[in-house]
């Protein structure tokens, strides 16, 4: 079984598992004997699955409104209606388009690996709007062939069913249920503008602290303040940190890279990471990096900023996507032009620019 | 209930609805089966679909199929049905050869089970046959789901199924299964409609197990046009379906006899 999957196979008896075998083998013959020239989707146990809500990888912004305005269901009919119009890409669209390319890649040059991506459509809407989607996704050819409609009901569980690496999604309670169940999740923002990314390389960006890390550094700076953070910082230099909600997800890219990079492509590799963190090289710097080597983690670029803010050195990275804990820098980047993803986890979510928020328990949607 | 001619009839093995294997067996009351959830849930839809317009003639009606019972258990099933308070107008003791025709005599519109050699028999003598699925769950909501796989392949290819191994009775039973399901989605259609999106005591859900996203849009919209729009979707292609079952927690389980694939030859990995 690959590496690639954190948690254990849950297997309920050894009849289960036949059952499930046979369906695998039926869905196999299935696409072969149909002569689809679309590639088999890889079994989720060996794959890196991602997955999408309706709202991320489509604009769904109008849609939304008539929900709000007229209730549901008046949106089920809307939708009916306008069931053969494609709908228009989301903030996770090209997100997903550079995963198809690196799967692409990854087919070429391992064609029976099923270390793959896996995208999954993974949505709380009714069926009945399940079929625009999938027209949509048709429209686009999207290489997206597993989905759960869920009409209404939590999608969290199926998340822990398809055995999920990353779920991103317009809805904060979702995010947060899922980081809670141990499911790397974040919330999606479309940016104010949008730029020109590669068509070659998947690129995502993750911050530090409370993103690939836990918290407990960030606790010190918005309780004791900077100074304190980098006595600190310097002291345990050679602890690690304990990890964060993406760390799995990071392991998991880098699992997929050392894979080109067994076949000398490590110049050209389709995907590429970087760690955007506000620390600074000099004096908390070692420790993140010795963290990641404690991990055995690569991470391409690692830029440390020393609190500068990240929209600008973002826009020259353009990433895919860019994970971040304080909604406070998820802005930053949305105005200059860079696909965000908040990750609502840790001390991070009581405060506001440096500020304790009043209610903590009330989170910004 | 009454005797109408929209009554859904749908019939039920005495083994299912009281659990004969557990120790208690012996005793006046018999332990609760696998049915029971089913049948407390047919109840709710049957009493929203008569508060919503008292005159309804749509609805549930069970029957209670028992084959080789002594004189003793009969009567202890009679009674058990009674105390119990359960609605189930007609009981039918017969030999076991007999369960076919009597399904068919009486206007079955569906004949569930929990075992799957019974059901594959059951369709392929042309008689509404699904899995009554063991759900343990608490859910008040009756639960019917249909394979997409089936329905959505085209007429065409369920009979290329050949190339991969089932044999010519196999397909024939998954032929019988589309045209049974369709008169059932009909029905179960026709009821859904009688309840909004939410807060419904009846949902209906699709489950694709191998075919691509088109199989199960084609499904969708042969379900739509057959007069049922169903609630929720879930298309597989290829992944373990167990764990989605597990969640979505079904009561009925259309499959066609899809998955008693006993007969069929080892496809190689």
């Amino acid at each position: 079984m690959s590496e690639i999957k954190q948690e254990e196979l849950n297997s309920t008896n050894q009849n289960v598992e036949k059952a499930d075998e046979t369906d695998w083998a039926a869905a196999k013959a299935h696409y072969e004997n149909l002569k689809s020239k679309k590639p088999r989707p890889p079994k989720p146990k060996n794959a890196v699955t991602i997955a999408v809500s309706s709202r991320t990888l489509f604009d769904m912004v109008k849609d939304r409104k008539v929900f709000e305005e007229e209730g549901l269901e008046k949106y089920v009919e809307y939708q009916q209606e306008h069931e053969n119009e494609p709908l228009k890409p989301g903030s996770a669209f090209p997100f997903v388009k550079a995963l198809m390319t690196v799967n692409e890649r990854l087919r070429t040059l391992y064609p029976d690996s099923e270390e793959l991506f896996d995208i999954v459509l993974m949505t709380n809407n009714h069926a009945q709007v399940g079929v625009r989607l999938m027209n949509s996704i048709n429209h686009y050819d999207l290489t997206i062939e597993r989905f759960c409609m869920t009409g209404g009901q939590s999608p969290i569980g199926y998340l822990k069913a398809y055995m999920t690496n990353l779920y991103l999604s317009k809805d904060t309670k979702k995010v947060q249920e899922a980081i809670e169940e141990g499911i790397a999740a974040a919330i999606m923002y479309k940016p104010d503008m949008m730029m020109e990314l590669s068509e070659t390389q998947l690129r995502v960006a993750f911050d530090g602290d409370a993103v690939l890390f836990s918290d407990e550094s960030e606790i010190i700076v918005k309780q004791h303040g900077l100074d304190t953070f980098f006595e600190h910082e310097k002291q345990h230099e050679n602890k690690p940190l304990a990890q964060g909600p993406l760390k799995c997800f990071l392991e998991a890219l880098g699992k997929l890279q050392k894979k080109i990079y067994a076949k000398n492509e490590r110049l050209d590799c389709p995907i590429r990471t970087f760690l955007v963190t506000a620390r600074s090289a000099a004096s908390s710097g070692a420790r993140v990096l010795k963290t990641l080597r404690s991990w055995g983690l690569e991470i391409d670029e690692a830029l440390f900023l020393a609190g500068a803010p990240k929209g600008p050195l973002l826009q020259k990275i353009r990433p895919h996507i860019f994970f971040d804990d304080q909604m406070f820098h998820i802005e930053g980047a949305k105005e200059m032009g860079t696909i965000a993803a908040h990750v609502p986890y840790g001390i991070g979510q009581k405060y506001n620019k440096g500020k304790l928020i009043e209610q903590p328990e009330k989170l910004q949607k | 209930m009454e005797d109408t001619k929209n009554s859904l009839i749908i019939a039920l093995q005495h083994h299912d609805i009281f659990d004969l294997e557990s120790p208690n067996a012996d005793t006046e009351v018999l332990p609760k089966g696998i049915a029971f959830s089913f049948i407390k849930a047919v109840h709710a839809v049957n009493q929203r679909l008569v508060s919503h317009n008292s005159s309804e003639s749509l609805g549930f009606e069970v029957i209670l199929i028992a084959n080789e019972c002594s004189e003793e258990s009969k009567v202890k099933i009679v009674e058990n049905v009674k105390h119990y308070g359960m609605e189930i107008c007609k009981f039918y003791f017969c030999k076991k050869d007999e369960v076919i025709k009597t399904l068919q005599s009486n206007n079955v519109k569906l004949f569930l089970s929990t075992d799957s050699d019974e059901i594959y028999k059951a369709l392929h003598a042309d008689v509404p046959a699904a899995v009554l699925y063991d759900q343990t769950g608490v859910l008040d909501q009756l639960k019917v789901t249909f394979s997409g796989d089936i329905i959505g392949l085209p007429e065409d290819s369920l009979d290329s199924l050949a190339d991969l191994g089932f044999s010519e009775a196999q397909i024939k039973t998954f032929k019988s299964a589309k045209i049974c399901m369709k008169e059932f989605a009909g029905l179960i259609g026709e009821m859904r409609r009688r309840f909004g999106h939410e807060n419904s005591p009846l949902c209906t859900c699709l489950i694709t197990v191998w075919g691509s996203r088109n199989i199960c849009l084609s499904a969708l919209k042969t379900l739509g046009g057959w007069g049922l729009d169903v609630d929720e979707a879930f298309c597989m292609a290829g992944a373990p379906c167990s764990p989605i079952l597990a969640l979505v927690k079904p009561h009925i389980l259309w499959d066609g006899g899809l998955h008693n694939l006993r007969d069929v030859p080892n496809f190689e990995l």
